[in-house]
């Protein structure tokens, strides 16, 4: 295996050399003074002619008459003249593996490194590259490991996406195919004369339109405030009459079933500054949440001022909604049920959608459910005028 | 008696009940439609049509879970199956290889309906 480690050059541990005509004794002393140095190249005119190490100059001078025998002589007489010389360019396992190729009792920390020219750069420890190529080792690890992380992500996000492009598809074809036969049955109608029947289906026809041109707004406003393209405009209003309008329409989607849809206000007027246009788009989206999901009892929708906020909320006696499903509710496409057996129609785009509405007006929407009971969804927004009056 | 063939069109979408039955009565066959998965079984005994549409994606029980219960059952095994859905079409496919019924309709392709339709109960 292949791994990124720094070139030789850049981990050259030491420069310091000395001439291969100094006295022994100078030497010496430059070890006795220098602590740290472990060992000394010997160069002339920029070439290696040697190296010598602590430990083998010390060996040499303590043995006995070592330092007599030896103190005077030059430094070249007691050093390794064969050390191990490798170019600046080579990679570190080469160097490694040559460093412990050596006879045993030659194996020495310290290794020459000279550029293509045969001049002396520099001392290379051992050590140092066994350190740099054991954490070349570790990061590939950890960069493998985050690559794998990767790689996982995307095809999960990849997944949602093909998921998100099924669904989206098959809720746009279901009005689409209702179009296209009720445009069919409108047609053999009027080949065969009978004019009569075209009433019925044309209105059928246009409901299949509306709803497909909803689902469309749907899936461009969810791309629209997922880019942070929405803008805000924010206005006085007052909040009761919109919430009777809502009311009414709400009465219009529930139709004959037995729901008796009310409002619940303290006040006959709430004025507030907010985006009307989005704050109504929020309260038809869970209004006409709740007159999908309810068959029967009560949707009720409300208003009440909460400090420098407003707290507008929708509840009702409907399905309700399991406790393991609501972490998930507000997530695009994923409208709680299994698609393939589900009963109610509907991208699942409405709630994320309605999240992030309520978020782009500085408010949050919370849920209360209990399953086959019904739900309460309620958004706190922020009083904008109330706000500023404060400040 | 009634010569025209039999066709149960099984689908939860009231609209798309409509239109097909409009247009494939308009073709000469004799059209019954049911608004849900439960009860099919029954109704395929009594009626034993010559083909059965189904849709795929249905509240309760899927059109791939009826169709496996459908052709294990003796009474109404011999009766061709169609999955008539608005899914994506390679996903069809391999719903009609996995549960071996006899092929599948695109919703909205009308062409396909009648030619299909026709095929099916050997009127081509």
């Amino acid at each position: 295996m292949q791994h990124d480690m720094a070139p030789i050059a850049t981990i050259v541990t030491s420069g310091e050399h000395v001439s291969p005509g100094m006295r022994v004794k100078q030497v010496a002393e430059r070890f006795f003074q220098e602590k740290h140095l472990d060992a000394l190249a010997l160069v002339e005119e920029d070439m290696p002619m040697g190296l010598v190490t602590r430990n083998k100059l010390l060996f040499t001078l303590f043995r006995r008459f070592g330092f007599e025998l030896y103190e005077r002589k030059p430094i070249l007489d007691i050093a390794d003249k064969n050390p191990l010389i490798i170019r600046q360019g080579e990679r570190v396992e080469t160097a490694i593996d040559k460093a412990l190729a050596r006879p045993f009792d030659n194996i020495y920390d310290d290794i020459v490194v000279i550029d293509d020219d045969g001049r002396f750069v520099g001392l290379l420890s051992v050590k140092r590259m066994i350190i740099e190529q054991s954490n070349a080792l570790a990061n590939s690890i950890v960069q493998k490991e985050l690559a794998t992380e990767k790689a996982k992500e995307l095809e999960k996000i990849n997944k949602v996406k093909s998921q998100f492009i099924a669904n989206v598809t098959h809720e746009l074809r279901a009005p689409v195919n209702a179009i296209i036969g009720l445009a069919e049955m409108m047609k053999i109608s009027c080949e065969k004369g009978y004019i009569e029947q075209v009433g019925d289906r044309l209105s059928l026809l246009f409901s299949s339109a509306v709803s497909l041109r909803a689902i469309i707004t749907n899936i461009l406003d969810l791309s629209k405030v997922e880019a942070g393209k929405m803008e805000v405009i924010c206005e006085d209003f007052d909040l009761a009459p919109l919430l009777d309008e809502v009311v009414e329409t709400t009465r219009i989607l529930v139709g004959k079933k037995p729901v008796k849809v009310d409002v619940s206000v303290q006040d006959t007027h709430l004025p507030i500054n907010t985006d009307r246009v989005k704050l109504r788009q929020i309260l038809i989206n869970l209004t006409s949440n709740a007159a999908k999901f309810t068959d029967s009892g009560m949707i009720t929708l409300g208003a009440k001022r909460a400090g420098d906020r407003i707290e507008v909320y929708v509840s009702d006696t409907g399905i309700g909604i399991r406790e393991e499903d609501l972490e998930r509710l507000f997530l695009a496409f994923t409208q709680v049920e299994d698609a393939r057996t589900k009963r109610y129609e509907g991208t699942g785009l409405g709630l994320t959608i309605t999240k992030h509405l309520a978020g782009l007006l500085g408010g949050d929407i919370s849920v209360q459910s209990s399953f086959k009971k019904g739900s309460l969804f309620m958004v706190s927004l922020p009083d904008n005028k109330q706000q500023a009056e404060v400040r | 008696m009634d010569s025209r063939k039999k066709i149960l069109v099984v689908d939860d979408d009231e609209r798309l009940l409509l239109t097909t039955k409009d247009i494939l009565e308009n073709e000469g066959y004799e059209v019954h439609t049911h608004d849900q998965a439960l009860g099919t079984t029954g109704i395929l005994m009594t009626l034993q049509p010559d083909l059965v549409l189904l849709d795929m994606n249905m509240p309760a029980l899927s059109g791939e879970s009826l169709a496996r219960i459908l052709l294990l059952k003796v009474s109404t095994r011999g009766i061709p199956i169609v999955f008539y859905s608005s899914n994506d079409e390679d996903s069809i496919r391999e719903a009609v290889t996995k549960q071996g019924v006899t092929g599948y309709i695109c919703k909205g392709d009308l062409q396909g309906l009648r030619k299909k339709v026709a095929m099916y109960v050997g009127q081509e």
